[in-house]
């Protein structure tokens, strides 16, 4: 029981006070050259180890009206815990990049709609666990209205 | 045949190399081909060619003058010199400008393998970039397990220059390879 | 205790290669400097990056070629004349294959592609038609109606546009070096960074691993704009971080402007110029303040060690104001322009850029 215990102290010690989330930005926020050609990168924030969170992700797109998913290319970078994604979906249709993360027993999650010029950040979603199938609808559904207007 | 473990260079296979013993020289050849190769090979800028040269008279050179080799201890260190030796002075001699050999600016890995593709040759031309001085003795301290005593003795200077061009030369890499330098944390 | 810096010590404490009196000597340095922490950790990066190189099999070519002298070094009961024979001819074959295997493999010397787009570019006045060289020293011109492209070593291309002429300063593995007199080129670097460099009358471009576009007129003016990646443009110790989407102006004598996205406020835009060159005074900051959204704190980042020591503490309020400061960035220390601090801010600045 102690010993349970103690792991459990230790396990909740990975997840800082703030909380296990994602952070994104454009390719100079890595400070690394190999992040050039990326469509952005993301960082996890409040796991207390950095290398330690498990991430995973897809890009979700909506293409002539029909759903896509493809799993996303991600390269851990040089600084631990900064990723970057490099665009490997197709150029038409709409598209969200569902980033989910673990830290322990925290979870985290975002979506990430993508642009003309890289990633739209005042679209961009950030979640205390991964985005449902409705979160993810409704943003590919924003992406399109957005590009009729 | 005569097998070999890794490091494993006894009196008895030298003292074979002497008299001409040609399995014994294939085995000391193949106990140390790829780290000479490759040393030259990082050091010439990815050249094929360059290497093999390099390779082939550090192999014939020991294998003119292993007479001349006192003992087995310090063998690797003995070897090494000649690799040395042989790297910078084929360096003196060679054009200052020097591309870096198509070899390693091919793309052609699988889609897989685009980030290591891409993280190996930027570190391969960022070694390349290296002064003469720093890149043999950052390729020498990598591929081989040689102590700073060692290294001393086959870069023919003292410990303390070992460890400030090591030192330097591993800055100038990090320098080349993190992107803008930023505080630490 | 080692009082001065141990930079030359670092990859010896890190091997374990310092006597143990040394070792912790070193280690007590590198609690009170920072310095010091900064370039071990530099140096373990420099080592760590080193696993990217494989071992590489050395080809059957060498073996072969140690064999056959081996084989003749060692006593034969041959005449001696049959002997020398035999081994002169051997040299000869030895000799030509590794002739042949170097003039195959040998790099072609020190000339980059250049290959026309439009019209009639020329280098070193020369016109080219499908494709030419340039060497060192050599100069590359278009005219109104001509284009090329330039491959730039292993690292990637630069296109020359119309109205241009560029120079290539120098062609090695560690510089690759233009310099634009007049016109617009455009870059795009595959490579680690400060590898590529092109000189202008205002300042050097130094490539952190970009494509953008660099303008200049005879006098020096001009503009570069990044589309990719990020640039570093220095003159005289001034510098100026550009990255993708951002543009900055460079003028004679003054180097870098402040840069700017390109979708800011076209007020913004407009003050700072006038703040920048003009030295326009209060009344151009306040637009600046006002106008600037949370991506523009690029441009305040950079006004921080432009502007006037009075007016500083309004640009850090303003950006305390947009975006929170990290903890370990004092408003102090960033009045001061303490070096580590600004670079610290400008790390987490740039998750917002």
């Amino acid at each position: 029981m102690l010993r349970l215990g103690i792991v459990a102290c230790a396990a909740a010690a990975l997840v800082l006070a703030e909380g296990f989330t994602f952070n994104v930005g454009g390719p100079v926020a890595s400070q690394d050259y190999q992040a050039k050609g990326a469509r952005f990168v993301f960082r996890t924030q409040g796991c207390a180890e950095p290398a330690k969170p498990q991430v995973s992700g897809t890009a979700e797109g909506l293409v002539k009206g029909a759903r896509q998913s493809v799993a996303l290319k991600v390269l851990a970078l040089t600084k631990p815990g900064v990723y970057a994604v490099y665009q490997n979906w197709p150029a038409e249709g709409q598209w969200v990049v569902n980033l989910k993360g673990t830290c322990a027993d925290a979870s985290a999650g975002a979506l990430v709609p993508i642009g003309p010029k890289g990633f739209i950040r005042e679209s961009s979603k950030f979640f205390p666990r991964a985005a449902t199938s409705a979160e993810i609808e409704t943003s590919l559904k924003g992406l399109a209205e957005g590009e009729k207007k | 045949m005569v097998h070999l473990s890794d490091r494993e260079i006894s009196a008895e296979i030298i003292e074979a190399c002497r008299l001409g013993d040609r399995d014994a020289f294939r085995a000391l050849y193949d106990a140390y081909k790829d780290r000479v190769y490759s040393i030259s090979l990082y050091f010439f800028h990815g050249d094929p060619a360059a290497a093999s040269d390099v390779s082939q008279q550090v192999f014939l050179k020991l294998m003119t003058r292993i007479g001349q080799f006192r003992g087995d201890a310090g063998f690797s260190t003995w070897l090494y010199r000649l690799v040395v030796n042989a790297c910078m002075d084929a360096a003196r001699r060679s054009k200052p400008d020097v591309t870096l050999s198509e070899e390693f600016s091919k793309p052609g890995s699988p889609e897989e393998d685009y980030a290591r593709a891409q993280m190996a040759n930027s570190v391969r031309a960022a070694v390349s970039a290296l002064p003469p001085r720093f890149r043999i003795a950052v390729l020498l301290r990598y591929f081989e397990d040689l102590s700073y005593e060692q290294m001393a003795e086959a870069l023919d200077c003292s410990m303390g220059t070992v460890a400030s061009r090591l030192s330097r030369g591993h800055k100038i890499l990090a320098e080349r390879l993190q992107g803008l330098m930023g505080a630490k944390k | 205790m080692f009082t001065s810096h141990i930079s030359g010590q670092l990859a010896a404490y890190i091997d374990g290669g310092l006597a143990p009196r040394k070792a912790r000597q070193a280690e007590l340095h590198m609690e009170q400097c920072a310095s010091c922490r900064v370039e071990c950790d530099q140096v373990r990066f420099g080592i760590a990056v080193l696993e990217n190189l494989p071992l590489v099999e050395a080809p059957d070519g060498v073996w072969a070629s140690i064999e056959v002298a081996f084989e003749e070094s060692r006593p034969r009961q041959t005449p001696v004349v049959g002997q020398w024979r035999v081994v002169f001819a051997v040299s000869v074959v030895l000799a030509l294959v590794v002739v042949a295997y170097w003039v195959a493999a040998r790099p072609a010397g020190m000339r980059w592609e250049v290959v026309r787009l439009e019209g009639s570019p020329t280098v070193g006045a020369k016109p080219i038609r499908g494709a030419g060289q340039v060497g060192s020293g050599d100069w590359i011109e278009t005219d109104g109606r001509s284009s090329a492209t330039v491959k730039v070593g292993e690292i990637g291309s630069v296109e020359v546009e119309p109205n241009t002429r560029v120079r290539v300063v120098a062609m090695r593995p560690s510089e690759h070096r233009f310099a634009l007199l007049r016109g617009e080129i455009r870059a795009k670097i595959s490579a680690p960074p400060r590898l590529f460099f092109v000189d202008t009358a205002s300042g050097t471009a130094v490539d952190l691993g970009c494509e953008y576009a660099l303008n200049t007129d005879e006098d020096g003016f001009g503009m570069l704009r990044v589309t990719k990646g990020w640039v570093s443009f220095q003159f005289k110790g001034l510098e100026s971080l550009i990255p993708a989407g951002a543009s900055c102006r460079t003028r004679p004598r003054a180097g870098p402007g402040i840069p700017y996205f390109d979708d800011a406020p076209e007020n913004l835009k407009q003050a700072l110029e006038r703040l920048a060159f003009e030295k326009a005074g209060n009344e151009a900051l306040d637009i600046i303040l006002d106008e600037a959204r949370v991506r523009d704190t690029l441009t305040l980042w950079h006004l921080l060690s432009r502007v006037e020591a009075e007016d500083r503490g309004r640009v850090y309020d303003r950006m305390a104001a947009l975006t929170p400061v990290p903890a370990r960035v004092s408003r102090e220390q960033a009045l001061r322009l303490d070096h580590e601090t600004l670079e610290r801010w400008k790390e987490e600045l740039a998750w917002t850029w």
